[in-house]
């Protein structure tokens, strides 16, 4: 029974999350502390708080599996227990623990069937049990897929394929650890597709004890437990139906575990979403929050923002009426006070958009701090050592900019310690320390904020990546010949490029490199590689501070009224249509010592471009190239409040949006690099035909 | 709830007369300065600013395949709002609220051939007009549209079956 009304109740309900994810996130970073010093009984001891807590609000809120699961792990996590010969496992538990509350909290908030909380239960009891002989421990998976593996899964679900998860337990006594993995291998290529396995081939054998899998397969159950069961190869065998519709009963061992496993595959879904629900205080994570904070709900923040937009369209409506009246009235005495009155209106209303927009940065570190607990799970399923370097994570982001982040954040830290770093022996070979380093910066640059996840790695291989390319047809010979150092990098993104399979023999670079671009486009940022073989790679990300208000550099084409951001405006110079040359199909110009590529952008219109003699030419930088967009006439510079257009009905890439001006009219602010790319590959077209 | 009359916005589009339900009609202004945004479907004529807000102007007249469009002033734009989205929808004249018992409204012509979209909920008759009653979020959704000619036949032979 709640004692509140169902609006109180729900309230309470959201409020319960934000603070659980916050605790998790303590959880996850007191956990990795622990690791580094087992033995420390105030680390212990501020876990045993944070549970503490967790279970308390869980339990207010009615969740009991949660609240139970964090009490049974409060009993035993004594300072005691710190000390004692178990502590080295204390931090395995209590990581694994904030995956199982995390993949609770998710199905809570999305009201479905909690997963249960078993396998950890044994973890926790584990814990204070006398070391027993490890044959005892009975076979727990935990099936903990990585977020891209969860995407595979999920993915082939939806096709309609039958998924397993198989946890196949290797006997201890088997003499022959490698051959043991061979012939597991073996077997498990009957099965059908095998689409995650841990740990990963390149653990050594001798460590491996349990094989997780998931696999998809035409057969049941029953008929792959008893496949995988290699006399005194495998102990103990696991196989659990993920989702689908579920036909005949399982086995005695699935049932018992079987709602804990579909939870990998439910938790698919919500784990982006949940990512949206990060604190928004800097100080959220320490046990003392600041009292002097307020939680609001990042819609408020927004209207306000929309409003403070709107005073800024009314202020140059003003401007543009003022300078009307002055024409009309040039003498009139009142002028002086409408421009003082409107000076410091302008005044007011600047300091206004900051205060608001400074309402919506949040410090980088919010996004850094995830990072710790990705580098350590793929280092250790890796094999490799890793430091991490943090620095600039006071830098301050707009937080929907940075919730976009996050997932391409993750993405490139894991491809950095996956495949980036190479395995210490060889880092030890080639006179490097064994462990990697993986660097993580931020800083502010204009308008923008950039953001680098370097290595100290292999680096790639751009000659490769060219080769590979071009063998898949993804570029011509003639085409890369041409590219930029940048833009042959960036072929990395094609997702033609970017699976697995491919990718690690091109250039060491994992899966989902595609997105990562994606994600970029879709924040008008851009991303940029630096890398040398032997030496390293860095990407860095560059994207807007904010989404809501740009500073533009306005002009005319073909009576059309067009703005670009103004950050990406190098110069502005004119030129005459008699010194235009066609260069290889493209129209070109000498500017200084340099050739620059021109951009009609006239062509974005139907209309005839009303061919003047002078052009001006507004120069742009698109990564580490310069494009010259040959435009009529020039307006000048503005702020812009940037508004969306109904992408339902008026979806292009080649726009980013729109403004109101004082006037009333409507401009368009042009997205350059897809007009480059648009604009760019019709003219080449054109001259062909 | 039956006998309710039908509350009815009406609006000229070439010679025929379209209605759509007045909830959905938002308000009916005259045409201002449309801004053109490349790429966009030949019906899509551009955005406009409708006091601070950019929405998106669809050209009725060439989605119904007008073939001859004029612009006149009396020309209007009728601002509808669709699941919390407002949109344009440019048409020859607007002006009439028509009350339409529902007892004179007629069920849809049978003329639509498969993968056309079927955007006619029934046909009006008020003193011996035709009111062709449309579902606009049929018509803003992508794919060809019957041409006006050909519903209009359509309409006026259901209508004459009906009665």
């Amino acid at each position: 029974m709640s004692f509140f009304s169902e609006d109180k109740a729900s309230e309470l309900k959201e409020i319960f999350f934000e603070s659980a994810q916050e605790l998790l996130q303590t959880l996850n970073e007191e956990a990795l502390a622990l690791e580094k010093n087992p033995a420390d009984a105030e680390t212990v001891r501020s876990v045993r708080r944070t549970v503490h807590t967790l279970k308390g609000d869980s339990a207010a809120c009615g969740y009991r599996e949660l609240s139970e699961l964090a009490h049974e792990l409060e009993d035993v996590l004594t300072p005691e227990l710190a000390q004692s010969a178990q502590n080295a496992r204390i931090p395995e538990v209590v990581l694994a623990a904030a995956d199982t509350f995390q993949s609770m909290l998710a199905a809570y908030r999305n009201n479905l069937q909690p997963p249960s909380g078993d396998a950890l239960r044994q973890h926790v009891r584990k814990l204070t049990s006398a070391p027993a002989a490890p044959e005892q421990a009975r076979l727990a998976p935990t099936f903990a897929w990585s977020e891209y593996e969860q995407v595979v899964i999920a993915h082939s679900l939806d096709k309609g394929n039958n998924i397993f998860h198989v946890a196949l337990q290797i006997d201890r006594d088997c003499p022959m650890r490698a051959a043991a993995m061979q012939m597991i291998r073996n077997v498990v290529g009957d099965f059908g597709t095998v689409l995650a396995i841990h740990p990963e081939d390149n653990t050594p054998a001798e460590q491996i004890d349990v094989v997780e899998m998931a696999i998809a397969s035409k057969h049941d159950e029953q008929w792959i437990a008893k496949k995988s069961h290699i006399p005194a190869v495998i102990k103990d065998v696991v196989v659990v139906r993920a989702g689908g519709a579920a036909e005949t009963a399982p086995a005695k061992t699935v049932l018992e575990i079987a709602d804990t496993l579909t939870q990998p595959v439910l938790t698919a879904v919500p784990a982006p979403a949940e990512s949206k629900d990060e604190p928004a205080e800097k100080t959220a994570s320490k046990s003392v929050v600041s009292e002097n904070s307020l939680r609001v709900d990042a819609d408020r923040i927004d209207d306000v923002l929309n409003l403070v937009g709107e005073l800024i369209i009314g202020k140059s409506m003003l401007l543009q009426t003022m300078s009307e009246f002055d024409k009309r009235f040039a003498k009139d005495p009142l002028r002086g006070k409408f421009a003082d009155a409107m000076a410091f209106q302008a005044r007011v209303l600047t300091d206004l958009q900051k205060s608001v927009m400074k309402i919506r940065m949040v410090p980088v570190e919010q996004l850094f701090r995830r990072v710790p607990r990705v580098i350590r799970d793929v280092a250790k399923s890796a094999g490799k050592e890793v430091a991490l370097q943090i620095s600039g994570q006071d830098t301050d982001l707009d937080k929907s900019i940075l919730d976009t982040l996050a997932e391409p954040l993750t993405h490139l830290v894991r491809n950095a310690v996956d495949h980036g770093l190479e395995a210490p022996q060889e880092r030890v070979a080639l006179g490097k320390p064994a462990a990697g380093t993986i660097r993580l910066n931020a800083f502010h640059q204009g308008n923008q904020v950039v953001i680098e996840v370097g290595d100290d790695g292999r680096g790639i291989d751009r000659a490769k990546v060219v080769a590979k390319a071009i063998e898949r047809g993804i570029v011509t010979a003639d085409e890369a010949g041409r590219m930029s150092e940048g833009e042959q990098f960036a072929l990395i993104f094609n997702p033609g490029l970017s699976t697995a399979a491919q990718v690690t023999e091109v250039s060491g670079r994992g899966v989902g490199m595609d997105v990562v671009k994606t994600v970029l486009d879709r924040l008008k940022g851009s991303i940029i590689i630096l890398s040398k073989v032997g030496e390293g790679t860095t990407f860095q990300l560059k994207v807007p501070l904010t989404l809501a208000i740009i500073k533009a550099l306005l002009f005319r084409v073909a009576d059309k009224l067009y703005a670009v951001p103004l950050g990406s405006v190098l110069e502005i110079t004119r030129a005459r249509e008699s010194e235009i040359h066609r260069v290889d199909n493209h129209e070109v110009v000498q500017l200084r010592d340099q050739v620059l590529t021109l951009v009609r952008v006239a062509k974005l219109s139907k209309r005839k471009a009303s061919p003047g003699k002078q052009l001006f030419i507004v120069i742009i930088a698109i990564g580490d190239r310069k494009f010259g967009l040959v435009v009529d006439r020039l307006i000048g510079e503005e702020e812009l409040v940037i508004k969306a257009l109904d992408d339902h009905l008026v979806a292009t890439e080649l726009v980013s949006g729109a403004s109101i001006l004082g006037d009333g009219t409507v401009v368009l602010i042009l997205n350059v690099q897809a007009v480059v790319g648009r604009v760019g590959r019709e003219g080449a077209k054109g001259a062909h035909a | 709830m039956i006998t309710k009359d039908l509350h009815i916005v009406g609006f000229r589009i070439g010679r025929e007369t379209f209605g759509v339900p007045i909830e959905l009609v938002h308000e009916i202004v005259r045409v201002p300065e449309i801004t053109a945004v490349p790429d966009s479907p030949e019906y899509i004529e551009g955005v406009i600013n409708l006091r601070g807000k950019i929405i998106s102007v669809v050209d009725l007249r060439k989605r119904f395949g007008e073939r001859e469009i004029t612009w006149t002033k009396k020309n209007r734009i009728l601002v509808a709002e669709l699941e919390d989205k407002k949109v344009g929808l440019i048409v020859d004249a607007a002006s009439e609220v028509i009350k339409l018992p529902r007892t004179d409204v007629d069920n849809p012509p049978n003329v639509f051939e498969e993968g056309e979209l079927n955007y006619v909920t029934g046909v009006g008759k008020l003193n011996g007009r035709l009111i062709i009653l449309i579902e606009l979020a049929k018509i803003l959704q992508r794919g060809e549209l019957k041409r006006l000619g050909d519903l209009a036949e359509a309409a006026q032979s259901a209508a004459s079956a009906g009665s």
